[in-house]
């Protein structure tokens, strides 16, 4: 077991919250208001597989449950499972609502090591890691001269029905960086 | 006096007030004890909005309502009645308690308690309500924003030390907790007339005569805004004469260190060319409510205030709270895509860039100019806005129904 404040707490992580391990699914972070801040968590009960949303001060320190976890990479979809593949070529099922957010950065030929979580044998989430270059499929003709990084465009990325803020100079066929904790842009990829 | 003061009640505005009364009574509830906790972090704010919430609460729904208040030398400023030296006291049937740092081991958890802003309930007392035979209904309330998330957060559960925590948000919508209004305020505001103003103006301050010359009123109440000297300035140079009344606080402090009461402070009035400076006492809540009513604009600062100008139905211009990470740049933005509608005037734009540059700096010359100028327009507006605001319900009733909702 590991304490974590809320705040710390991430997609794929299995907290516990009156006995009951429950797999974190999205956490949203807002500031309210003086400095102070809330998460609001969506997670799924490991036990129950019922679904619940709460809210906690973000630093509330909550129990996360220390799980086996592994080294993977996406291999393909089998509707409605996500199958991951560790070095010994073992498959792992996942299924869609435990990937969260990251859903939308799990694309065919992706090579990022994932961490697979595991609670009592199964695969429960999946962890993408905290950086992942992503190819632009669509968005609208770069605006010239803003490199300032503050004027923002949504854009669409090649294998994913994500839509992302980006930049104003992306362009179609940039590849990008985005941070898996926020799911927000963060640079163009070199 | 130059006055756009209050107008007449309307009819809608009073059947409105007349149908809140039986609402309120038709809402009654099982928990008849309730306790809030309140920490005065800094300001008026804290302790303004629980007492409120107290008041309210005992007065319009006949609780049992206990107010554990960490300073009460703050609460005494705006109700002079409170003697910060007694550890237990009754003010308009709530029962006011010192929260010691040493709290109580055996003080009887309340059938609902309420921890205002985050504040941290007691351990000895948490221990209470964790010991009770049914848990209380144990209640976050948050600060007010007009931020979209507040609507995906309000009334959800947070599970904490064996017991549920529900965060409770003030908002400008329907699916938040709504605003703070009570009964009192909106009789005040019915009964208000354009004499009531200038009497009140006058019986302020003993440096005013007992008649005003014509001027434009404004108060001022805020921290210490970037662009305040620069403001001053522009009122001193205007061509309309302008009184600015001041309450004690930390704007007026900001004033003297620039040197801008020109060192007449001593309860009198200083002028500088077309700008006469009026320095108050810290007034009393109902006292600072028609300061708000009597005044043409208001500067008003954080929530409580920032609130009470709404109900006032003036033009006014808010000085947010600033936190770190300039959180507070969206949460203005946010207000003000909601209080401008979707095609904003150009007084009301004008308003917004007055905001704007109250907060963050900038040359607001030009936005003063044409938000006085639009100032009736704005008017208008702020009353419509005062009906949408009636129509969201308020905070004491939203939260008696919500306690309800969770009374097993």
């Amino acid at each position: 077991m590991a304490i974590k404040t809320a705040h710390e707490v991430r997609a794929g992580n299995v907290i516990l919250v009156d006995g009951q391990p429950l797999v974190v699914q999205k956490t949203e972070f807002s500031k309210s208001g003086r400095n102070s801040s809330v998460v609001k968590i969506k997670s799924k009960g490991l036990l129950s597989g019922s679904g619940s949303e709460v809210v906690y001060k973000s630093d509330d320190k909550m129990e996360v449950v220390v799980l086996d976890r592994l080294d993977c990479t996406y291999s393909y979809f089998a509707d409605p499972m996500y199958v991951f593949m560790d070095e010994e070529f073992n498959q792992y099922e996942v299924e869609a609502d435990n990937l969260g957010d990251t859903l939308g950065l799990i694309v065919d030929g992706m090579e990022d090591k994932c961490q697979v979580t595991f609670y009592d044998g199964k695969a429960i989430s999946v962890e993408l890691p905290t950086v992942v270059v992503r190819e632009v499929e669509y968005t609208e003709p770069a605006v010239r001269g803003d490199t300032s990084g503050k004027v923002m465009k949504p854009a669409k990325l090649v294998g994913s029905e994500m839509n992302i803020q980006v930049a104003a100079f992306i362009d179609i066929g940039d590849k990008i960086e985005i941070d898996t904790r926020t799911m927000e842009f963060k640079k163009r990829a070199n | 006096m130059q006055c756009s003061g209050a107008r007449s009640p309307s009819i809608a505005l009073l059947v409105n007030y007349r149908f809140e009364w039986v609402k309120q009574v038709m809402v009654m509830t099982a928990a008849v004890a309730w306790a809030i906790f309140c920490r005065v972090v800094d300001n008026f704010g804290d302790i303004g909005v629980c007492w409120r919430l107290a008041r309210q609460l005992h007065q319009e729904f006949g609780l049992a309502v206990t107010l554990w208040v960490d300073d009460l030398a703050s609460f005494a400023q705006i109700r002079p009645e409170i003697d910060p030296t007694q550890a237990r006291q009754q003010l308009e049937g709530v029962l006011v308690l010192r929260w010691d740092t040493d709290f109580p081991p055996l003080v009887h958890a309340a059938d609902v308690v309420i921890e205002a802003f985050a504040c941290e309930i007691p351990a000895p007392y948490l221990a209470q309500m964790q010991a009770r035979a049914t848990a209380p209904v144990w209640i976050n309330l948050e600060y007010l924003s007009a931020e979209d998330w507040v609507e995906g957060c309000h009334g959800l559960p947070s599970p904490v030390q064996g017991l549920s925590k529900y965060f409770f948000f003030p908002g400008f919508t329907k699916r938040t907790g709504g605003v703070f209004s009570e009964q009192r305020q909106r009789a005040l505001q019915l009964a208000w007339r354009d004499a009531d103003s200038a009497q009140f103006l006058v019986s302020l301050s003993p440096a005013c005569p007992q008649h005003l010359a014509p001027a434009l009123n404004i108060s001022l109440f805020a921290y210490e805004p970037l662009a305040l000297k620069q403001w001053l300035s522009v009122l001193e140079n205007s061509s309309q004469s302008i009184r600015l009344f001041v309450p004690e606080g930390r704007v007026l402090l900001a004033m003297k260190d620039l040197d801008l009461t020109a060192g007449q402070y001593t309860g009198g009035v200083s002028r500088r060319g077309a700008l006469e400076i009026i320095p108050l006492p810290m007034l009393a809540q109902d006292d600072y409510d028609r300061l708000l009513l009597s005044c043409d604009i208001n500067f008003v600062r954080g929530e409580d205030s920032f609130l009470r100008a709404q109900w006032a139905a003036k033009p006014f211009v808010w000085h947010i709270y600033p936190q770190e990470d300039d959180a507070h740049r969206d949460k203005l933005d946010a207000f003000l895509v909601r209080y401008l509608g979707h095609q904003p005037t150009p007084a009301l734009m004008a308003l917004a860039a007055m905001m704007q540059a109250w907060n963050h700096g900038g040359d607001l010359s030009a936005a003063w100019q044409e938000l006085v100028a639009g100032r009736h327009l704005l008017q208008e507006h702020a009353h419509a806005w005062r009906k949408n605001l009636l129509e969201l319900g308020d905070v004491a009733t939203n939260l008696v129904r919500f306690v309800n909702s969770k009374v097993k």
